[in-house]
């Protein structure tokens, strides 16, 4: 006779890609290389999705440009998602779309109880609208307090600063908001210079797909299940993140900007 | 995926002779990747390490190189088998700057399925399967500890279950350490980590191995976490700081038998209140007394020895209800056992008296040696005899031969004969079966 038909309750994990489709992400292929780049990942989503008897993992997209607005409304099981392409124009009303993520992270419709969600905040430019005002409004929910803020500078036009903005301070004094990481001048925490708690410079289409693939793997990973701990790494804000992918291997990564 | 070791590619590597031939990668993680290679024409795995992994834990190489001479404690763990570095040759065809290291293993053979596949409710396993899954999982860390070692860091992450045969496979051994050494900077996985590692009041060892055992039996035998009872329905949020409340700072079990204030929810944790009754009391005891008095005491965690005795017992009174036909486990001494599953009477079984134990007649059900002979270690993997339905009468159960000697019957009707190996016993007329191992009773 098979086990009893029961399983631990698991809890949503809320997963939200928020993804600049102003115009110029129209050049260089980058929003073609965005919509590969999240659809290659999928597989490995729905993977580690699997592998975490205790998460549900739903993904939600938003997209802006001259407005912001939902790619991917439903709250949509990982193993379920098709990826619709998304299409670049217009300028970038990157406030506007944390306001919409802001409205999803309040409750209703959040559920009572979750798993941290991640926010993947995806960028090439600069806010043209107000952006304070949409970053003010998400960090009063709770939920985008607690969230994993991630966010992926597309090409050297990025505003890291409001992408820093967007992810917080590093827990532990890291570089002060907005700080380029390694122009200081003092030792980095992380070998390269990179943190997972700093905006992630993808310079080309192979760095875009690695870092998305971390995102939606390793990070959901930590963020839905308890990952095995090393000392030192006790006081890492209320989820610890893996290390972020090797780019030893690429040596074009971190060289700063090439083709965009 | 970028692996560090071409595909494709013959690499020469110091602590080996001869080139490995590096076939395809296999996968990779925050640690490390691995790769399908094969050496002297026989296939092997090959984990190599990223090289922060590297800068994290400084002992690893020298703990991996103990671990490969002190051998694998038993056939449940992929044990690292040689370590190796790369060769002059080799260094520049690796894409990564520090060259870094490695260690060989073998395969994980097919059939093998992570054990989270059933803990998510994925997979297709008997009760019977799962108990034996345990069994070996207590039988593996007992053989670990006997060595002096100790793991540091089990989860459901690096456990993998045959499911037709409940058989086990421990992965990741690099954390393997001399026990109380401490060479070592994995803490353990929370959830799994006992108490006072999770409060850094203590670092890893056999005693809080016997706590991760705990857990992972509880979380094989109920598909839910001991702890997480109503406490857990407070937390709005599961983060660190919640699961250090949970799992460190005020833990409590779910089913402690002074404190019911952590009970589980009848609709957020119905795994657990469905799956604790069907197992007997000495499984349900050594739960309680490991996550009782042993979250606080690390000495009052159940051993392992004392999981193999509790989980081989329950297999000897297993049980199928006449019923519903589900696989229930009531102890001889119970007057009047009801089936977990459909609540229905369970009559009073047949059993096989051994010289040292009393298993019920159920399909399914083995005699091993140890029922023979109590000097011999408690062991599931080569029963001498196992009871059998008739291929086409269910209801007919018989006790096949699967030792390599002839026995002896004797029947109600006073007649004698032999049942050779390989062979099927009817138990309805047997009396007394007489084996080189000893002596088997049928007690209606």
């Amino acid at each position: 006779m098979p086990f009893p038909n029961v399983r631990l309750t698991n809890r949503p994990l809320h997963f939200i890609y928020i993804c600049d489709c102003s115009g110029s992400m129209a050049a260089q292929g980058k929003i073609q290389a965005l919509n590969q780049a999240i659809r290659q990942s999928l597989p490995g989503m729905a993977e580690v999705a699997r592998q975490n008897p205790e998460a549900r993992v739903l993904v939600r997209a938003v997209s802006f440009a001259d407005r912001a607005c939902w790619h991917l409304e439903k709250p949509t099981a990982v193993q379920q998602l098709q990826w619709l392409d998304l299409q670049a124009g217009g300028i970038t009303a990157m406030g506007e779309a944390l306001e919409l993520v802001a409205g999803v992270l309040q409750s209703p419709p959040m559920e009572e109880r979750a798993l941290p969600p991640v926010l993947v905040l995806i960028s090439d430019g600069q806010p043209t609208d107000d952006f304070d005002a949409g970053l003010a409004s998400l960090m009063r929910q709770p939920w985008a307090q607690k969230a994993v803020r991630l966010a992926i500078a597309m090409g050297h036009d990025a505003d890291t600063e409001v992408l820093q903005q967007f992810i917080g301070t590093e827990p532990g004094g890291g570089l002060p908001s907005g700080e380029i990481p390694g122009a200081s001048g003092q030792t980095p925490l992380h070998r390269s210079g990179r943190s997972p708690r700093r905006p992630l410079q993808a310079s080309n289409a192979t760095s875009l797909a690695q870092y998305i693939q971390w995102a939606s793997t390793a990070v959901v990973g930590a963020a839905s299940m308890p990952i095995s701990r090393m000392t030192g790494s006790e006081h890492q804000a209320n989820i610890p993140l893996p290390d972020l992918p090797p780019t030893l291997m690429d040596p074009i990564d971190d060289v700063g900007p090439l083709v965009w | 995926m970028t692996w560090i070791l071409p595909e494709g590619a013959c690499l020469d590597l110091e602590g080996i002779p001869g080139p490995v031939h590096v076939l395809h990668g296999l996968g990779g993680g925050t640690q490390g990747q691995v790769f399908e290679v094969e050496v002297a024409s026989e296939r092997l795995a090959l984990k190599w390490y990223l090289p922060a992994c590297i800068a994290r834990d400084p002992h690893l190489e020298r703990r991996l190189g103990e671990s490969i001479r002190a051998t694998t404690p038993s056939d449940a763990f992929l044990w690292p088998l040689a370590l190796v570095k790369p060769g002059p040759g080799t260094v520049p065809l690796l894409r990564s700057r520090d060259p870094g290291f490695g260690y060989l293993m073998e395969l994980r053979p097919p059939g093998f399925v992570g054990a989270h596949e059933h803990v998510g409710g994925h997979l297709a396993i008997s009760l019977l399967q799962v108990l034996r899954a345990s069994f070996f999982l207590a039988e593996a860390f007992h053989a670990l500890h006997l060595k002096g070692l100790c793991y540091k860091d089990i989860s459901l992450g690096n456990l993998f279950l045959e499911p037709s045969s409940g058989r086990i496979l421990i992965c990741d051994n690099d954390n393997v350490d001399v026990d109380g050494r401490d060479l070592g900077a994995v803490l353990g996985t929370p959830g799994f980590m006992a108490p006072e590692i999770l409060m850094g009041l203590a670092r890893p060892g056999a005693n809080s191995d016997l706590f991760s055992l705990a857990v992972l039996i509880f979380r094989l035998l109920t598909r839910h976490d001991p702890l997480r009872g109503r406490r857990e329905l407070a937390i709005r949020c599961l983060d660190e700081p919640a699961r250090r409340r949970l799992y460190g700072e005020d833990p409590l079990f779910i089913f402690d038998p002074v404190d019911p204030s952590n009970r589980p929810d009848p609709i957020e944790h119905a795994a657990a209140l469905i799956t604790w009754p069907i197992y007997p009391e000495p499984i349900k005891q050594l739960f309680e007394q490991t996550f009782g008095a042993g979250l606080q005491a690390p000495q009052r965690r159940a051993l392992t020895g004392q999981w193999m005795t509790a989980l081989a017992a329950a297999l000897d009174q297993r049980q199928l209800c006449a019923h519903c036909g589900q696989e229930t486990f009531p102890a001889p001494s119970d007057p009047g056992p009801l089936c977990w599953s459909c609540g229905c009477p369970l009559p009073h079984p047949a059993r096989l008296k051994l010289p040292h134990g009393l298993v019920t007649a159920a399909a399914g059900n083995a005699l091993y040696p140890h029922h023979f002979d109590r000097l011999l270690p408690l062991q599931l993997k080569a029963p001498l005899a196992q009871v059998e339905a008739h291929p086409s009468q269910a209801t007919l159960l018989g006790l096949r031969n699967l030792s390599g000697q002839t026995w002896r019957a004797e029947l109600s009707n006073g007649n004698r004969m032999a049942v050779e190996p390989g062979q099927t016993c009817n138990l309805s007329p047997l009396v007394r079966l007489t084996t080189p191992a000893g002596a088997v009773e049928l007690q209606s």
